[in-house]
């Protein structure tokens, strides 16, 4: 790759995010609130918000014990993921005066006090970039979808899509790991995840700046995990361009278990680790995108999948239709006389139309019995014409069962005993090398 | 040792050998020699000057080679404290500073003193005072170093104030990134230190500041309109390149 197709710092600044920016968008993607609030009116799904503090009296004043069993306390300005306090369940044992308590994803015990206290640091600005006044809201807790279980510890993961011109350029899945504690901010030590843009399925992974091929401290590839809703997900990231006004943006998208995606919140100068996640570089898919006429969320998404697409896309698009793509030479196993299964090589030859085993092959497996023998067919040779059965044959190929009639030929002089016409390759896709 | 020797009395005679043209080519010249001939230090006017070369070359760092720092106050302003102190008794004191600022917060977190944010940080700034007196107090004793007892109070209270933003820019961070930041801040002051006190770099300053700025200025514009990469970032992004 040439060093011009890749994003840093300075261009990311100079030639997207300024220029395509608005001040204003700039300023709603800073607070949560701000865009929640412009993501609700654009029917875009957001988090449930149950509360919204802004001085210390709403703090004073609001009925703790009224939250539910789990939620988000978070800061509206908060930087990189700090600040937010996730809470999975009520505690069973209430603390020592007698107060709720709840258990965090963390595992950690917080009650009341603390939650004020907490709601407290984040008014006064402690996480908020320098230090300014800022609001916390607590809001729905997103689980994780029964798709990442596996992949994550503990947290929610999430999707982060570049949007640029309204052509969702590129996309990362984020896993939480135990030292981000739970957290999927990639600078914390959370797993970034490339995702190929046509079919939302995973390629590349990289930890610490490092590419990795299994989840750390196991053997789960972290490669080829499908992600549910795909289209919606870049449907709804790329809808938020526009009401809020940025050009070119990072949305952070997670997927509730039930209620699908929700757009978590949005950032005006998106990182650039994504790009070594899906071993692509940003600046020269922006390149293409930039000036574009898109009209519609749906077009952008349907350039971005034309234009972005991995070399195995196609491959899983037809799979999806129900396709399976075999090689020229395949193992298969036949059905002998007896019912005994035998695994054999055989050539998957388009050219054919129908399936032949060699005669001596047939003749071991006990097909040639009369009781098998289907009919005879002409064949031509050089000395003239002869007669050869055709016999019931039943096979596996990739893992579909195949029963057909198939010719008999002399084979002996060559490696594969079988070959597998065209007749017998309807739904099956050739991979020609 | 390396220590910054305004060597005003060499630099004074240069200014006076130098003779000017047109008051309009040379109108900071003037301004110089006149400020001198009021009994301003020529030290304060040779620092004045070089501040926007530490300034452009702190912004090159972040630029053109890809260093952090925490922004470009704190390294200049560590810079500063540098030429008053020397760079040796600078280091030591920000080291001590950082470490017991960075020591005091943990000890906060974990004896669970649930502080409001302010109230805390003046808590860790009265730690840092505690220290930085034991060390005033013990240090020319124990180490024998008399450039301790020296020391002029101004850049011991930048010093002190810089924890804050130290603690701070810790907050949000890992230990690992905050321990690099806080190298990448000394490099660049350090950096700053050694163009402060280049003794060509001053006279150059001092002799010729119309051309001096202006380069400085063109310097700040170029780097304001890099749009390439920076030296870090294609280490960085190796495997991307190598594919």
């Amino acid at each position: 790759m040439h060093l011009s197709s890749i994003l840093g710092l300075n261009a990311r600044f100079q030639l997207y995010s300024y220029p395509s920016n608005s001040r204003r968008g700039r300023k709603v993607a800073g607070s949560k609130l701000l865009t929640k609030r412009i993501l609700r009116k654009a029917e875009i799904p957001i988090p449930e918000i149950y509360a919204k503090f802004t001085t210390q009296e709403d703090i004073y004043n609001f009925d703790w014990t009224k939250l539910p069993e789990r939620f988000a306390f978070k800061p509206s300005r908060g930087l990189g993921g700090e600040g937010i306090v996730v809470v999975r369940k009520k505690a069973t044992r209430h603390s020592s005066s007698g107060q709720v308590e709840w258990i965090t994803t963390q595992r950690t015990r917080v009650g009341i006090e603390d939650l004020k206290l907490h709601g407290m640091d984040i008014l006064e600005g402690a996480y908020s970039a320098g230090n300014v006044p800022d609001n916390a809201f607590i809001e729905e807790f997103v689980g994780r979808n029964k798709a990442f279980r596996r992949y994550a510890y503990r947290g929610t993961p999430d999707i982060r899509v570049i949007v640029y011109n309204k052509v969702p350029v590129m996309a990362m899945l984020r896993l939480p790991t135990r030292e981000s504690s739970g957290r999927a901010n990639i600078h914390q030590g959370a797993l970034g995840v490339g995702v190929d843009i046509a079919t939302g399925v995973t390629t590349h992974a990289v930890w610490h700046g490092n590419l990795i091929r299994f989840k750390p401290g196991s053997k789960r590839k972290l490669h080829g995990i499908k992600i549910p809703q795909w289209n919606r997900i870049l449907e709804i990231a790329t809808a938020c361009s526009e009401p809020i006004g940025l050009g070119y943006l990072g949305v952070d998208v997670v997927l509730h278990p039930e209620k699908g995606p929700m757009v978590l919140e949005v950032n005006a100068e998106p990182g650039l680790e994504i790009q070594l996640a899906n071993i692509a570089g940003l600046r020269r898919r922006l390149d293409r995108v930039e000036g574009l006429y898109v009209e519609s969320t749906q077009q952008g998404v349907q350039i971005a999948k034309a234009l972005f697409a991995s070399s195995f896309a196609a491959r899983v698009r037809a799979e999806a239709e129900g396709g399976k793509t075999v090689n020229i030479f395949e193992m298969i196993k036949i059905q002998g006389g007896q019912g005994q299964k035998i695994e054999v090589q055989a050539k998957v030859d388009s050219g054919a139309w129908r399936t032949s085993v060699d005669w001596t092959l047939a003749e071991k497996l006990g097909l040639l019995k009369e009781s098998n023998i289907l009919g005879t067919r002409k064949v031509r040779n050089p000395l003239g014409e002869e007669r050869r059965p055709i016999i019931g044959l039943t096979f596996w190929l990739g893992g579909k069962k195949i029963s057909t009639a198939a010719g008999v030929s002399f084979r002996g002089h060559l490696k594969k005993k079988v070959i597998i016409g065209r007749r017998d390759l309807t739904g099956f896709l050739v991979q020609p090398h | 040792m390396f220590r910054i020797n305004f060597e005003a009395d060499v630099l004074l005679a240069l200014v006076g050998q130098q003779e000017l043209g047109s008051a309009w080519l040379h109108p900071i010249s003037y301004a110089i020699r006149n400020a001198l001939t009021q009994g301003v230090p020529i030290d304060n006017i040779v620092l004045l000057l070089l501040l926007p070369l530490v300034a452009a070359v702190i912004a090159a760092s972040r630029h053109l080679i890809g260093l952090r720092g925490f922004g470009i106050f704190l390294p200049a302003a560590l810079s500063a404290v540098f030429v008053a102190t020397g760079p040796v008794v600078g280091i030591g004191l920000f080291l001590v500073i950082v470490t017991v600022s960075t020591f005091s917060r943990m000890l906060l977190r974990r004896l669970r003193v649930k502080l409001q944010y302010l109230p805390r940080m003046a808590l860790i700034l009265l730690v840092v005072v505690l220290a930085v007196l034991a060390i005033l107090f013990v240090g020319p004793q124990i180490f024998g170093r008399r450039e301790l007892a020296e020391v002029s109070i101004f850049p011991v209270i930048i010093l002190v104030l810089l924890a804050e933003d130290f603690t701070r820019a810790q907050l949000g961070k890992s230990i690992r990134i905050a321990a690099s930041l806080t190298v990448e801040t000394l490099i660049l002051a350090l950096m700053s230190f050694v163009f402060l006190s280049l003794s060509a770099l001053q006279e150059f300053a001092l002799l010729n500041p119309e051309i001096y700025l202006l380069m400085v200025l063109g310097l700040d514009l170029f780097l304001g309109t890099y749009s390439g990469l920076r030296l870090l970032e294609i280490w960085r992004f190796r495997k991307l390149i190598r594919n």
